[in-house]
């Protein structure tokens, strides 16, 4: 018995490293490819009016997403919305949870936000769902840990006839469809763009070409293989680079520093690193320190994060990608009026994106 | 000698297994370093060694725990918050050498604590540090409401970074611990009443071995290791964060019974777990020097472990028969 007991422990644990790391950071957003909405950071238009109070950068990209979002839905009915978001594990969505009360509370609507435990408990989020669905609300907005772990719960919903709403990470619509389900509103951040829309910016800051490198996410999440496809095309197409490697960081900082230190050794003329999100770039950052070569690397992250942020400002990380996350779930509250008050919604709302780097850095101070 | 504490039978060595890795290991030398002409230049050794003395500093805690007869799966979660508490601290203006002698104090209470749950409420080491595992990840959340803490005083960098020569810090100190992890093992009382604890640990109770101690300073070794774990990762990556060492414990048990340490408990093998540890971190250094897809990593770690295994196994059992 006690044998008995053993083995099972050890192919339990076996079974465990080899999935590797659930998926922990199941982080940024969005789902299949789209026409590109950009907002290339044009640099003289606001150099001259400096920081204002709000800024600049992100009432322009208000504007681009509130045109796609016309007509307007009536504000002020005190609708009452559940949002149902990944995880507070991971500060990309502590800061979404923080944006949502912010616009619920400015749109005059009554807003709820529920997660998952881990970033990897894709049941507890279905059971969160299934218990949302019983409390009332006018519409429900979430954002799925992956493309399938939420559609029974949808199913539900539509039975309920409480309106979703998709925001984020994507989900699986072919699956959906053949069990009868719908979406009743979808709004995402395009994944395979930020990757051009990066590794576009990187290849300006290397005229003379080079050696690139990508660091993923987890293989097979969809925001790494989305940033991963879309870089990768550009850097392919892209004449004198050479994509000389992709790598799996998992989201995890400690991974990408060793794979890092493992690039530089095996192409000591590496020109430039980009990782699938900040976190992992600035580990790159680290190694490359570590080793001496910060000098002759560019690394670019993707979201933007506070930490990140410091990293541009000091020189340290070259740049990153990103979008406004208030604008962002403001947008999506928006979006669910529409639906509540019995608009047509047509296609997929994309929210608009920005690179960032050293140049502009300053111009993002107070985003949000 | 205490009855039923035969040192044939629980086995400190068991060569064959770390025969095999070794074999393995050359094979695959051989191989990279035909492929790439960088893989046996001394800075890509070093960072191999750099990679593999984290996993080793806590597969050596594991070793302990697992040989005798227990099991912690916290130690992912220590790592992440023995990290926090010492970057709160850095961040509050605490000394470096100070916040991180508390940093360790602290995992070596929450080992402790595993510890004495373990064995005065005589409950299950899975159950017990299962439990622990979600408890001491839950407080690092809770603390940092789910954000990285960043930006601390250089000097903290000089733990996984400082230049020795050609070799750092990390290195000296997973080299350090291995060589005395065998002395306890080999000379010490301690030691081999960890070893018999896995074995036979009736045999120790009936001739008035104090189990208790003995089960709850094993634990907190492993928080312990588990905590300078936490306290490299925070200095070689200039951050603390809530998810840091996330399934770290999975890896690490794989890499202790890949090295021929038994689930069972009774036997250790501390070069095993050395040689397992070189291993995989030769095998995913390998991997990114020869541009290998990554999706290939998992399943050719994965691979080598099952095969590994089940080979020694096989042999164990045949042995058996004959005897």
């Amino acid at each position: 018995m006690k044998r008995l007991i053993s083995l099972v422990l050890v192919l339990t644990m076996l079974a465990s490293f080899l999935v590797g790391c659930a998926p922990k950071d199941t982080e940024t957003t969005d789902l299949d490819k789209s026409e590109d909405v950009e907002v290339e950071v044009v640099e003289e238009e606001n150099a001259e009016e400096g920081l204002e109070e709000d800024n600049f950068k992100i009432a322009e990209m208000e504007k681009i997403l509130m045109e796609q979002l016309e007509p307007m839905p009536e504000i002020g009915g005190g609708e009452k919305i559940g949002v149902l978001i990944i995880s507070l594990t991971n500060p990309f969505w502590v800061n979404m949870k923080d944006k949502y009360e912010k616009a619920g509370e400015e749109l005059g609507i009554d807003v709820e936000v529920f997660a998952a435990p881990t970033e990897g408990d894709t049941t507890a989020q279905l059971e969160t769902l299934d218990g949302m669905i019983v409390k009332d609300y006018d519409a429900i907005v979430f954002s799925p840990i992956d493309a399938n772990n939420l559609i029974p719960g949808i199913l539900r919903a539509n039975q309920a006839n409480v309106p979703v709403i998709n925001l984020g990470p994507g989900v699986n619509q072919d699956s959906l469809k053949e069990q009868g389900g719908h979406l009743d509103g979808v709004i995402t951040v395009d994944f395979e763009n930020q990757g051009r829309m990066v590794a576009e910016d990187m290849l300006r800051q290397m005229p003379e070409g080079g050696k690139v490198a990508i660091i993923q996410g987890i293989p097979g999440a969809g925001q790494s293989e989305g940033r991963t496809k879309g870089a990768k095309e550009v850097f392919e197409s892209a004449e004198g680079v050479e994509l000389v490697s992709i790598q799996a960081g998992n989201w995890d900082r400690n991974e990408a520093y060793n794979i890092t230190m493992d690039l530089i050794q095996a192409h000591p003329d590496l020109k430039a690193i980009f990782a699938c999100n900040d976190v992992m770039a600035l580990a790159a950052v680290e190694a490359l320190e570590t080793a001496g070569k910060k000098d002759g690397v560019i690394v670019y992250g993707v979201d933007f994060t506070d930490e990140a942020q410091v990293a541009i400002k000091e020189g340290r990380l070259d740049g990153s990608i990103t979008y406004s996350p208030s604008v962002y779930n403001k947008a999506a509250l928006l979006l669910s009026l529409k639906v509540i008050q019995g608009h047509d919604i047509e296609g997929p709302v994309f929210s608009p994106l920005a690179v960032v780097n050293k140049e502009n850095v300053h111009e993002f101070d107070g985003w949000e | 000698m205490i009855k039923g504490y035969d040192k044939k039978k629980v086995g400190i060595e068991r060569p064959f297994t770390q025969l095999l890795l070794l074999g393995i290991m050359l094979v695959l030398v051989m191989f990279i370093s035909i492929k790439s002409p960088h893989f046996l230049s001394w800075n890509n050794i070093r960072n191999i060694l750099d990679h593999t003395s984290i996993q080793l500093i806590l597969a050596l805690g594991m070793t302990f725990v697992i040989s005798s007869g227990g099991i912690d799966l916290s130690i992912g979660s220590i790592v992440a918050l023995t990290g926090i508490c010492i970057g709160l601290m850095l961040k509050a203006g605490v000394s470096v050498i100070i916040s991180s002698v508390i940093g360790l104090l602290i995992a070596g209470l929450l080992g402790g604590i595993n510890g004495l749950i373990i064995s005065k409420l005589k409950i299950a080491p899975f159950i017990v540090t299962i439990g622990s595992m979600s408890l001491f990840r839950g407080i690092s959340l809770v603390i940092t409401e789910g954000r990285p803490i960043h930006a601390f005083p250089p000097e903290i960098t000089y733990f996984a970074k400082g230049d020795l020569g050609k070799i750092n810090p990390p290195i000296i100190l997973s080299i350090f611990l291995a060589i005395l992890s065998v002395f306890i093992i080999k000379h010490t009382k301690w030691g081999q009443y960890c070893l018999a604890l896995g074995g036979n640990e009736e045999a120790l109770r009936r001739v008035g071995v104090p189990i208790s101690f003995y089960k709850t300073t094993v634990y907190i070794f492993s928080g312990l290791m588990a905590g300078l774990t936490g306290l490299i990762y925070l200095s070689r990556l200039n951050a603390a964060e809530p998810n840091a060492g996330f399934m770290l414990e999975s890896n690490t048990i794989a890499t202790v019974i890949l090295g021929g340490t038994s689930m069972k408990g009774g036997k250790a093998s501390i070069g095993g777990t050395v040689i397992a540890c070189l291993l995989l971190g030769i095998v995913r250094n390998g991997l990114t020097l020869l541009s290998i897809s990554s999706y290939y990593q998992q399943l050719f770690i994965g691979a080598i472990i099952i095969i590994s295994v089940s080979i020694s196994e096989i042999r164990l059992r045949r042995q058996m028969q004959i005897r």
